[in-house]
């Protein structure tokens, strides 16, 4: 939410009447320039392993995340991590990351809890996105009265801590991961809202549609063949930063307990679960912890990549 | 131009709309009055009077208050507080009460000047002032309570100068404090610190009593006592009951789960409870019989249901996350029970449960308020309570016959019979009794936390001028009559204290403002023999009118000095079932 | 312009009121009612009776937001529930930590941000500019309390430089201005009592106004670790726009030729380079300053400090309604304010969006 609203009104505006006068070849050579970008490429592959560790997730784990190991061999609760490559006894069973709370593999729980995450990110930015920009490119195209109550509504929205409301809504609807993607998305529609309109406004003015107007074309229509495609390049840029944002936020909400539910793996909440635990067992809060950190890092860098890519103006 | 004047107008009409919300939000009586007059029943034409009277005592000048309800019938179990002499107190009971003394060793019966009840209006939520061993200096929100030693104390003062009181919500941060010496004293030692506590030269392990107890509920009746009772569920019936109770394997939980120190619960009650343990422990351990039983109810598969908790830390259970999803996996793997894990927000969840109204089972417990056996027994197992479906009578009439008795050894056959019925009908299952702990540092003398009541701070000695305490959250108020919450009550009791108090190692009863309370024979006349030459903080000295108006501000609902926080005064509309003068 | 002004103030209005219903109602909506979540759980039928009549919250819901409105217009937040004390007061008492906290943080985030992404700029595609924007990028994904956790675990247990939590040391306290200089603060409840304990709640101004030496010092060690956790985000962000932004306005003809005429390159820099490319990183500024104040929620949780985040979140616990309200509208106040000078200080650079 912090990235997302950094984005004025005046600055998407100036990003937007940048694009006008790309040709239609635009999504090719903007993915060639964003191959040519070190930062995008290394989001790409993180992402990319991201993705892979999600799907293949039964192979590489070695346990179901649900699986508790109570009373069964030399193990306890909260054990630490036992590498036997880095030099751990042979005779203590293996747990890369140690065990959690219930005795569960934690390695096995990250990997698992990578599928959550993404979901998290991809579903929350879809909403908002959706909504978002419907929002915004009535906002934008039709004007006057309508233009009016929508983006006082998106003031209204705004004018919240974006953390206070969530956890309001949260906690009006109960917690649970459904209800806290819900909060979160409603709470970042206001940025695409924003973002649309802005570029939906630089381009109905122009030439082009005016011209297509002239020739015939309905409202609707050039909504959506000429302005609503140019305007999406902004909002794809804030969609890749969003889903980093998401998956923060998804974290933070485990963390104040309104997130996952048990026994969901979700990093944030695996985080949460065990935070009074940072002295005695760090590797249950390090882990979740630092797997969040490369996730977001992966779609910050894809996401800055895209920028670049896209905007020229905006590089060096 | 157009859209600023459609904006203009827009603005008026919600300016229009504020005005007009305002304007009708002006009348306060509004909404009361309609409640009022539905609420008028045969106890409350009394109210006008004002029933704290002043009478004159034998032996000369001194005018003894008192208040008295108008009669026994409305529900409570006092009848009168009457100040008989200058430094003697008369309770009289509308019916045998033979734990009076343990229920006013409680925090909460604190006794204040009546002047200065009085000259704050009823409400003094930052300046209390006592008889305590401590006297309130400075309340610096949000960070501390500085207290100094009572030079006039009574008793034996406290053997160093300043008392501080902290907070901190994150276990391992109070725990991080005790170890760099920047506090003395710490609660709620987090189970898996109690370790590295225990083997740490520089810190004090204390075990901490406090006798509670976790329970695995199961809804028989849906919101029994509802506008719309929702009928039976599937634990309406007995075998699938009494295959839960076998199903469960309470030691490994026990074992895994909990601190060390804490027991399987035999019985409902703790044993250190006086009767608590009476009659039969609980079943053992038999997931085959319970198979067999659950398939004889007609569920050989078993069956789906939920299981309801919330996310709150209690002694009797730490860790509510990590055990409910434990209890998944044994009904899961003993009984073939589906059981969804719901986590509720606190409030909803009390509300829910209390009531009856959720659907599956859930963990709940319950932590001593005073160290008696009715205290456990009569809350869970008593006709009004519907949080298990219907109350059974054959419980709560053996219940209801052992409260009236007064002497504890008298009692015990009624309490066996108590406990064998609950085995019984097995309206819940109870698993454990959890161990907490606290930790000082070493160079403490005499640290303790005691199982009922906060610790005695005038009798540690931390071998230098101030002693750091640090809890898990800041009070809400200084004025414990009107306070629920643990940490407002062990503020209170070091500056303010009631007629009697707790050991500082057992649940017996000890004097403080009242040398001795002594009951006649049924239990129903308490008669207290107050201390004399005792001065409050301000100077001003201490007497039975005192009391009594401690304890009118509380207990009446009519009387002037009724006020304070919540203006609720919960613990005595709840140890003692009723307010005198409430609106029923 | 100033019509510009005023309209944005004007629209500022009924975006308040908005905020201030949408609270209000918010709030109700949560599940458990006051009462069981204030007095406890074992709270009694009749006494969530007397309670819910004390506070007003028996009365039907147009009845308690009119007495509401009608209340806040008169600059009246109410009472707290819990406390019985003035919403106001409980602000004047929390607002300065998490003043100190997000400034500190600010603070930290422009000097270590500003330095590093004109170093970055200055040495394009070396090591330094590599390595910081590297970090950066990871300062940018961190969560702040996983953070937090760790620099406690670091700092803390593990080397013991600083403390865990806390604002100040058990038994130090610093002691007000007005008492130190023999001022009268007034009256409790009066405005003049409440100003002066808002201002003398700055511990870190208090102290150094006073002269309070070891106090400040206290009150410095208590407060690094929470203002690097919550610095870090806003200082990458700020790192990476001032990099871009020098860059940008280094590639620009007028620098060029400055260079070209021979003017040593530092000097360059300074004089056109920074002023110009500084205007798009003040405005990042403005915003960060809002979502410090978010983030500042978990901060405060984490090291235990007693701030509005704090308060608030312990204040939606309890169904403290007037608390919630009253805070939630103070923020979003300070808010809109913020954003308004944002969109003033953009309008007046760039006339475009003036005319909108």
């Amino acid at each position: 939410m912090i990235g997302l609203r950094t984005v004025t009104k005046a600055e998407s505006d100036v990003a937007a009447t940048d694009l006008l006068d790309k040709p239609s070849g635009l999504w090719r050579t903007a993915w060639k320039r964003l191959l040519r970008r070190r930062g995008g490429v290394v989001g790409l592959c993180i992402i990319g392993f991201i993705f892979l560790v999600a799907i293949l997730a039964p192979l590489i784990a070695p346990y179901e995340p649900t699986r508790d190991f109570i009373g069964e061999g030399d193990r306890t609760r909260r054990d630490p991590p036992c590498v036997h490559l880095l030099g751990c006894d042979d005779e203590k069973p293996q747990h890369l990351m140690g065990l959690d709370g219930n005795a569960r593999d934690q390695f096995s729980r990250i990997v698992y809890g990578a599928r959550v995450s993404l979901w998290v990110g991809f579903t929350t930015v879809l909403v908002a996105f959706t909504i978002g920009s419907t929002l915004g490119a009535i906002s934008g195209y039709w004007g006057g009265w309508a233009d009016n109550v929508i983006m006082r509504v998106m003031d209204v929205v705004l004018g919240f801590p974006a953390l206070l409301l969530a956890i309001g809504i949260v906690a009006a609807l109960g917690p649970g991961l459904r209800n806290t993607l819900l909060a979160i998305a409603i709470v970042s529609i206001p940025a695409y809202a924003r973002v649309m309109r802005a570029s939906v406004l630089s381009i109905k003015e122009l030439d082009y549609v005016a011209a297509s107007r002239a020739l015939g074309g309905s409202r609707f229509q050039i909504l959506r063949t000429r302005v609503v495609p140019n305007a999406l390049t902004p909002l794809v840029v804030i969609g890749t930063l969003g889903i980093a944002t998401a998956i923060l936020d998804a974290a933070a909400f485990g963390f104040l307990g309104l997130g996952a539910q048990p026994p969901t793996a979700e990093w944030g909440s695996m985080l949460a679960d065990e935070r009074n635990q940072i002295f005695s067992a760090p590797h249950l809060v390090f882990f979740p912890g630092l797997a969040i950190v490369i996730t977001v890092l992966g779609f910050n860098l894809l996401g800055d990549g895209l920028r670049d890519a896209l905007d020229p103006a905006l590089n060096e | 131009m157009r859209t600023d004047r459609r904006l203009v107008r827009l603005l008026a009409v919600l300016w229009a709309l504020a005005l007009v919300a305002a304007a009708c939000g002006g009348d306060d009586d509004e909404g009361t009055t309609a409640e009022e007059d539905a609420d008028t029943t045969e106890t409350s034409e009394a109210a006008e009077t004002d029933s704290t009277e002043e009478t004159v005592a034998e032996g000369g000048d001194f005018a003894g208050q008192s208040v008295t309800a108008p009669d026994c019938e409305y529900g409570g179990k006092i009848s009168s507080i009457e100040a008989t002499a200058e430094f003697e107190v008369t309770f009289t009971m509308c019916s045998p009460v033979p734990a009076f003394r343990q229920i006013a060793a409680f925090t909460p019966f604190g006794i204040q000047p009546e002047e200065h009840l009085e000259a704050t209006g009823g409400a003094p939520l930052d300046n209390p002032i006592g008889t305590g061993p401590f006297v309130l200096t400075e309340w610096n929100r949000g960070e501390q309570i500085v207290y100094s030693a009572n030079p006039d104390y009574w008793g034996e003062g406290a053997a160093y100068d300043t008392l501080v009181f902290r907070w901190a919500t994150e276990g391992a941060a109070r725990l991080l404090e005790l170890q760099s010496g920047t506090v003395d004293q710490i609660t709620n030692l987090s189970p898996d610190d109690f370790e590295t506590v225990q083997g740490d030269s520089n810190l004090t392990f204390l075990p901490v009593a406090n006798p509670n107890t976790l329970y695995l509920a199961m809804t028989a009746q849906l919101d029994a006592f509802g506008d719309s009772p929702g009928g039976d569920t599937v634990f309406a019936d007995p075998l699938v009951r009494e295959a839960i109770a076998l199903g469960i394997d309470r030691q490994r939980i026990v074992d895994n789960f909990y601190p060390e120190g804490s027991e399987v619960a035999s019985h409902f009650t703790p044993c250190s409870i006086p009767n608590g343990c009476e009659g039969e422990a609980w079943y053992d351990f038999d997931p085959d019989r319970a198979k067999e039983l659950l398939a004889e109810a007609g569920f050989p598969d078993g069956f789906e249901t939920q299981i309801f908790y919330r996310d709150v830390f209690r002694g009797y259970l730490p860790e509510p996350g990590v055990v409910a999803v434990e209890f998944q996996t044994q009904l899961k793997e003993n009984l073939n029970i589906d059981a969804e894990v719901v986590v509720m927000e606190s409030g909803e969840f009390i509300d829910e449960s209390t009531n009856g109204r959720l659907d599956g089972l859930y963990l709940l417990g319950w932590g001593a308020d005073y160290p008696h056996v009715t205290n456990f027994l009569d809350f869970h197992f008593s006709k009004s309570n519907p949080q298990f479906g219907e109350p059974h009578p054959e419980i709560y009439e053996l219940l209801e016959q052992g409260s009236q008795i007064a002497e504890d050894a008298a009692a015990a056959d009624i309490y066996a019979q108590a406990n064998d019925a609950i085995r019984e009908l097995i309206p819940m299952v109870p698993i454990a009794h959890g161990a907490s702990a606290s930790a000082t540092l070493a160079t403490v003398e005499n640290g303790h936390f005691r199982p009922f009541g906060a610790p005695l701070f005038h009798r540690v000695n931390p071998g230098k001028e101030t002693f750091v305490f640090m809890q898990n959250a800041e009070p809400i108020s200084l004025y414990c009559t009107d306070e629920t919450d643990g940490e407002s009550l062990a503020a209170c009791q070091q500056v303010v204290e009631p007629l009697l108090g707790y050991a500082i190692d057992s649940g017996a009863v000890e004097p403080r403002l009242a040398t001795e309370c002594t009951g006649n024979e049924d239990a129903t006349v308490w008669t207290c023999a107050l201390r004399e030459g005792v001065t409050f903080h301000d100077g001003s000295s201490f007497d039975a009118n005192d009391v009594v108006a401690s304890w009118a501000a509380g207990i009446d609902a009519q009387n002037p000095l009724h006020i304070g926080n919540t203006g609720a005064f919960e613990y005595y509309s709840y140890l003692w079932d009723a307010l005198i003068n409430g609106e029923s | 312009m100033l019509s510009f002004i005023i309209r944005r103030l004007l629209l500022a209005v009924p975006v308040v009121i908005g905020i201030l219903i949408v609270t209000f109602f918010l709030a109700r909506l949560i599940p458990g009612d006051p009462c069981r979540s204030i007095i406890g759980e074992k709270a009694t039928a009749e006494a969530c009776e007397a309670f819910e009549r004390n506070k007003g919250l028996d009365r039907p819901l147009p009845v308690q937001l009119g007495i509401y409105m009608r209340d806040i217009v008169q600059g009246d937040f109410g009472d707290s529930i819990r406390f019985s004390r003035p919403v106001s007061q409980i602000m004047a008492e929390r607002l300065p930590m998490t003043i100190e906290l997000a400034t500190t943080a600010l603070l930290i985030a422009i000097v270590v941000g500003v330095g590093l992404g004109v170093a970055s700029a200055m040495r394009h595609n070396s090591a330094v500019d590599i390595g910081s924007m590297t970090l950066a990028n990871i300062g940018v994904s961190m969560p702040v309390f996983w953070l937090g956790l760790m620099l406690i675990w670091l700092f803390a247990a593990t080397l013991g430089w600083l403390p865990p939590s806390g604002r100040l040391t058990a038994g130090v306290s610093s002691t007000p201005f007005y008492v130190a200089w023999g001022w009268d603060p007034g009256e409790e409840g009066t405005f003049r009592f409440l100003t002066f304990e808002f201002l003398s709640n700055h511990v870190i101004g208090n102290s150094i106004v006073v002269g309070e030496w070891e106090v400040l010092w206290d009150a410095i060690k208590h407060l690094i670790l929470p203002a690097v956790a919550l610095s870090t985000i806003p200082m990458a962000i700020i790192a990476r726009i001032t990099r871009s932004s020098l860059l940008d306005v280094l590639g620009r003809e007028y620098v060029r030729t400055a260079r070209a005429k021979g003017a040593a390159n530092r000097r360059v820099v300074v004089r056109h380079g920074l002023r110009n490319a500084l205007l798009p990183v003040v405005t990042i500024i403005g915003l960060q300053m809002g979502a410090l104040l978010s983030g500042a929620v978990l901060t405060e949780t984490i090291f235990g400090l007693a701030g509005v985040g704090t308060m608030l979140f312990e204040a939606i616990t309890a169904r403290d309604f007037p608390v919630i309200q009253g805070f939630v509208v103070i923020i979003a106040l300070s808010y809109v304010v913020l954003n308004l000078i944002v969109d003033i200080s953009y309008a007046y650079l760039d006339p475009r969006i003036r005319l909108q």
